[in-house]
């Protein structure tokens, strides 16, 4: 017996698994890395071109810059070159990068010359180096050449050497994770003489920038950085391959750096040297922020710049991290110890003019409370010190005047009291009255209000009520000291109020937050209709964050808005490009982002365990959001996502439970049909094979009685077929009543007729009006309704008389038919009428085929006639089923002499 | 003079209707009965040999019939039921059933099944030593199988399910009925074993195991042993 079998033919295809894992390959990044302009990283790159092609592969120019050289064109001889894409662009033609018709042509090998370039606006991707990205993802290599100069973390050196500010940046990611680095060098005299030669091709614009540029100096200073990344680079691959290979070598011991930033300008710089710090170390390095958690003192401009620094930090390859406490010093020694760092980099606090002149210094705290760590301290620049990036230092006007009315408010009636009381009473303590003025003012209207009101009471002490009175000057020394100690508690008291007054201000707010959010979260989990879902999260957004907000969910292929406030929100390519991006790369796009951020709106994926349910976006007018909006958005999305999942999985189910219902009528459906056509077949068979079979030994009589019930039968499976037709044509609606004259006596005499063959035991009782009008109709329909009728009377009637009546009754004529059975129970009455539904046959009647009154009722509806069935009819049992139709009067007088 | 006194339970008239002449015919006594309750009444009064019982009756279901049956009679119970009605098919069986037989059948069929069922009845006390099956002999006392003379050699399991099916030669044998005895309770869904040992058990008595005539496949019921 083949037992292994099974294994056998289950075992992989090889060739399957090859063409699955190419499939799913990444392309690999070759950066051609240069000191500057000029060196020939394009002419070294289609040199390695041609010498691949020439070994037969594939290798396409996607975007390559010639500058009009000859010799580089020269090189493009023989290779695919990509056509580029023009756009305008402020009035002038760009030939730009066609990244679409690359990943459309998916090439083994693609040249993309200039990481560094920014793509003009209305791109996909705002820089090249995601252009890149994106094609090393569809699994295509990627040749690119970079200039050291254009590397995030060099930026400022870069600056501080050749003076010249660089603007377009390459994320060091990018370069670390390159698959290869090829330095192209070129000793800097070489280049300064291909420059005076014109062989550097340099835009008109910026010749005199030049320069200043391709100077011996500044030229080596590049040299080496390039030379010096190269060599980390090698260093690295060194220390990987050691490790690899489990070979002990001597790489660096763990280092792990500890960068600590704050909201100042100079956490930029910090970040910066602590990237260049962290790669001569080869050491993992954490970027966080420290904040105080008791009061949210940072306003929306600082967080912004933690936020800046934060994405700075990310890009040259560092993990970030929020920290908050009270104490820096021990939150930041526990995280050290925490991570395992080594190193910690913090930037040289500037100290305030008030408030922290009494601390220590953070580096100071530090020194003192670590040991066996190192400390590394970044200074300010000599400009940064001056001029403090933008104005965001700058007294705001408005911050200042409210905060002295207030005190204003707060001190004059402080002083008529105490002038008042003064005259009443003679009180010692007179600048009690000030202390509570300064303290009401801290509590309700700041910190700033406090100092000012403590101030103003200071004045208007002395010169109400401190000797010589009405001037500010002072007669006794220990008035002096006693104003003194005034003003020191009332600074004290203000700050200390002051700092209640917010921390209850940011404690309402949270609060009011967390409602919202509650309210929400109980809003969501009351509906599981997807719709509702949608609806709710977008109000809910747009009243907390007032601004526009869409909602797009998947439908088959496309994204289509689900949901939008305001409702007729209409979206641009762009931004649904952005959404699509959102939601196949399960990461944010849009506005504020890496990707397509000339669109208006942000999106964000709809997350939820069950993967992507959607995108949200909002628009982005002007600012980015808070991080208390960022902080209420991301909730509210979480929950949507969840609550939409769940509205779909309970959708889902509901769905199964129809299934799974209608599954059983259909079953039902199918056995009752199967018995009401088996049970006829069966007694025809079995009739037929004993008249065969035994027949002669049958007494005529016998003989007689079975081809009767084989005629019988007969009969009773064409009645079935013809009743499954009548039904079939009912559904399918295609059954059309005539409109003749019928004569409803002559109908029901037919009918009753009829009844009294099959049913030769069963009595029928006629009673028809004399009055009758002829009414219009179809008398067939009408004929097969009424033997239907008659025939449930016969099987559920329990053999005694049925009746029919005919009358008038009013506009309508009546036709009733009552049986005197066990009846229905009320809630059945309505169900009878319903295809297949028949009553159990507990009385051991045979039971009908279900479809007689479905028929009845289908006729009749499309006679425009009603029906319905009364239970009990006569003395507490029966069932009656009354037709009504309409009579049409004027036609009666018209067509009746 | 009679060959039998049976009972039919049905509660369609027109199924009686035909009945009644036509085992009249072949030679029994017919007493009818349309529900459970007239059937269980007539057994104990009218005395009958053999029931055959419609599974769908008015008042009751039949396997219940079956059940209360068998808790004092050991009467021959034939199923009549229909093909779609393969699960109460199969529970009847189990619950004591003697055989079935799907509508629409001829009165051929129905006679045969009767026969066998009577047959077996009567001597349902002494088990047959010897049975005999389209050249198969099997010998119960001996343990031996021979096929045309020669001896077959059977594994032990192959053996006992052979001769389960001979003890009920010409009456269905269920799966669960297979598979409990000779497997005992725990291999109750063990529906493979089945099909493997039924397979290899062809290979050696059939004379075309593609085409077996011994033991005959009742699909999704179980097994039977012809008998000639």
């Amino acid at each position: 017996m083949p037992a292994n079998e099974p294994y056998e033919t289950n075992r992989p295809d090889p060739d399957a698994l090859l063409a699955l894992a190419e499939k799913d390959r990444r392309g690999k990044l070759t950066i051609f890395l240069g000191a500057a302009p000029g060196v020939g990283k394009t002419f070294a790159m289609l040199n390695r071109a041609q010498r691949l092609r020439k070994e037969g592969k594939e290798i396409l120019a996607g975007l390559v810059e010639t500058h009009g050289r000859s010799e580089t064109s020269a090189l493009l001889d023989g290779l695919e070159v990509l056509p580029r894409l023009s756009v305008a662009y402020h009035g002038k033609e760009l030939q730009e990068f066609d990244l679409d018709a690359a990943l459309a042509r998916k090439p083994t090998t693609i040249i993309v010359d200039e990481l560094a370039h920014s793509n003009p606006d209305g791109f996909r991707h705002p820089k090249r180096y995601q252009d890149i990205e994106e094609l090393i993802n569809a699994g295509i290599d990627v040749w690119t050449a970079l200039n050291i100069q254009h590397l995030e973390s060099l930026s400022d050196l870069v600056e501080q050497i050749t003076g010249v500010i660089v603007r377009e940046r390459v994320p060091d990611t990018v370069l670390k994770k390159a698959d290869e680095v090829l330095l192209v060098d070129l000793p800097p005299a070489e280049l300064i003489a291909r420059l005076h030669d014109g062989k550097v091709y340099l835009p008109a614009s910026a010749k005199r920038a030049a320069d200043r540029f391709f100077r011996l100096g500044n030229l080596t200073a590049l040299r080496e950085l390039a030379l010096r990344r190269t060599a980390d680079r090698v260093d690295d691959q060194m220390i990987d391959y050691l490790r690899q290979n489990a070979i002990e070598g001597p790489w660096a011991t763990g280092e792990r750096l500890l960068v600590c930033i704050g909201a100042d300008p100079l956490s930029e710089k910090v970040v910066r040297v602590a990237s260049r710090l962290a790669s001569g170390l080869n050491a993992p390095w954490l970027v966080v922020s420290v904040a105080r958690d008791d009061r949210e003192s940072m306003d929306d401009e600082e967080l912004r710049r933690i936020d800046d620094t934060f994405r700075l930090a990310e890009k040259l390859g560092a993990e970030t991290g929020r920290v908050t406490g009270t104490d820096f010093v021990a939150e930041i020694l526990k995280l050290a110890k925490r991570e395992h760092a080594t190193q910690i980099v913090i930037g040289s606090q500037r100290r305030r003019w008030l408030g922290f002149a009494l601390r220590n210094s953070l580096a100071d705290a530090l020194t003192r409370e670590m040991s066996g760590i190192g400390l590394h301290i970044v200074t300010a620049d000599e400009n940064q010190k001056r001029s403090p990036r933008r104005s965001a230092i700058l007294p705001r006007p408005p911050s200042l005047t409210r905060p002295f009315v207030s005190a204003l408010v707060a001190v004059l009636p402080a002083t008529l009291l105490g002038v008042l009381i003064d005259r009443a009473i003679h009180l010692p303590n007179i600048s009690l009255i000030f202390l509570l003025a300064v303290l009401a003012c801290a509590t309700y209207a700041g910190f700033a209000a406090a100092l000012m009101s403590a101030l103003l009471s200071a004045l208007a002490y002395n010169f109400f009520f401190i000797p010589p009175l009405y001037n500010f000057t002072i007669a006794s020394p220990h008035e002096v000291f006693a104003l003194c100690i005034f003003i020191v508690a009332a600074v004290l008291a203000g700050s200390l109020g002051s700092r209640i007054r917010e921390q209850a201000q940011t404690a309402r707010l949270r609060a009011n937050a967390m409602q919202a959010l509650y309210d929400f979260a109980r809003k969501l989990s009351g509906t599981a209709d997807v719709d509702e879902v949608l609806w709710a999260s977008v109000t809910q957004l747009q009243s907390g964050l007032n601004r526009n907000i869409v909602l797009l969910r998947p439908n088959g292929e496309l994204l289509e808005t689900a949901a939008a406030w305001p409702p007729d929100t209409e979206l641009g390519v762009a931004e649904i490009a952005a959404a699509r991006w959102a939601n196949t790369k399960k990461e944010a796009a849009g506005a504020g982002t890496g990707t397509l951020p000339n669109c208006r709106f942000h999106f964000r994926p709809l997350t939820s365990p069950h993967g992507v349910v959607g995108v949200c976006g909002f628009e982005v007018s002007g600012d980015p959001l808070d991080s208390n909006a960022e902080r209420m958005f991301s909730a509210i999305i979480d929950q949507t996502a969840t609550a939409i999942d769940r509205a779909r999985l309970s959708s889902e189910s509901s769905k199964q439970a129809l299934r799974l219902e209608s599954e059983h009528y259909r079953e039902a459906l199918l056995s009752s049909i199967s018995h009401d056509l088996r049970t006829p077949l069966a007694t025809i068979t079995g009739a037929v094979t004993s008249l065969r079979e035994l027949g002669e030994r049958m007494t005529p009589e016998s003989r007689d009685d079975l081809l009767q019930s084989i005629e019988e039968e007969g009969a009773r499976l064409s009645r079935f077929v013809a009743n499954l037709l009548d039904m079939t044509r009912i559904s399918a609606g295609t059954l059309t009543a005539r409109r003749d004259w019928v004569d409803l006596g002559d109908v029901v005499r037919a009918a009753t007729e009829r009844a009294r063959k099959y049913f030769p035991a069963q009595a029928f009782e006629t009673g028809i009006a004399s009055d009758l009008p002829l009414m219009r109709g179809d008398s067939v329909l009408l004929e097969q309704v009424l033997f239907n009728l008659l025939d449930n009377a016969a099987k559920y009637g329990g053999g005694e008389p049925v009746n029919i009546y005919v009358r008038r009754d009013g506009r309508d004529v009546a036709i009733s038919v009552t049986d005197l059975g066990k009846g229905i129970p009320a809630a059945d009455l309505d169900r009878i009428f319903e295809k297949f539904y028949r009553r159990s046959k507990s009385d051991g009647r045979s039971p009908g085929t279900g479809l007689g009154l479905s028929i009845a009722r289908g006729f009749v509806e499309a006679m425009g006639g009603r029906i319905h069935a009364e239970s009990p009819a006569v003395r507490k049992r029966g069932t009656r089923i009354v037709m009504r139709f309409p009579v049409e009067e004027k036609d009666r007088t018209a067509g009746s002499p | 003079m009679t060959l039998a006194r049976i009972l039919v339970v049905d509660d369609e008239p027109q199924i009686r209707r035909f009945l009644r002449p036509a085992l009249a015919a072949a030679g029994y006594e017919v007493i009818e009965a349309e529900n459970g309750t007239d059937a269980l009444k007539a057994v104990a009064t009218a005395g009958p040999e053999l029931v055959i019982l419609d599974l769908g009756l008015p008042d009751m279901d039949g396997k219940e019939v079956i059940t209360s049956l068998r808790g004092w009679s050991e009467i021959p119970i034939i199923i009549l039921s229909a093909r779609d009605r393969e699960t109460e098919k199969i529970a009847a069986l189990d619950l004591g059933a003697d055989d079935y037989i799907e509508k629409p059948f001829t009165i051929g069929e129905l006679t045969a099944r009767i026969r066998t069922a009577m047959r077996h009845r009567g001597t349902a006390s002494k088990v047959p030593s010897v049975v005999a099956s389209d050249g198969l002999v099997i010998d119960m006392v001996q343990r031996m199988v021979q096929r045309d003379g020669k001896s077959i050699r059977l594994t032990p399991k192959e053996y006992d399910l052979l001769t389960l099916l001979a003890h009920h030669a010409g009456r269905v044998v269920t799966h669960r009925t297979l598979l409990t005895s000779v497997w005992g309770p725990a291999h109750e869904e063990d529906m493979h074993y089945l099909r493997v040992f039924i397979g290899q058990l062809r290979q050696k008595i059939e004379r075309d195991p593609a085409q077996p005539k011994i033991v005959q496949t009742e699909p999704g019921v179980g097994y039977r042993l012809s008998s000639d």
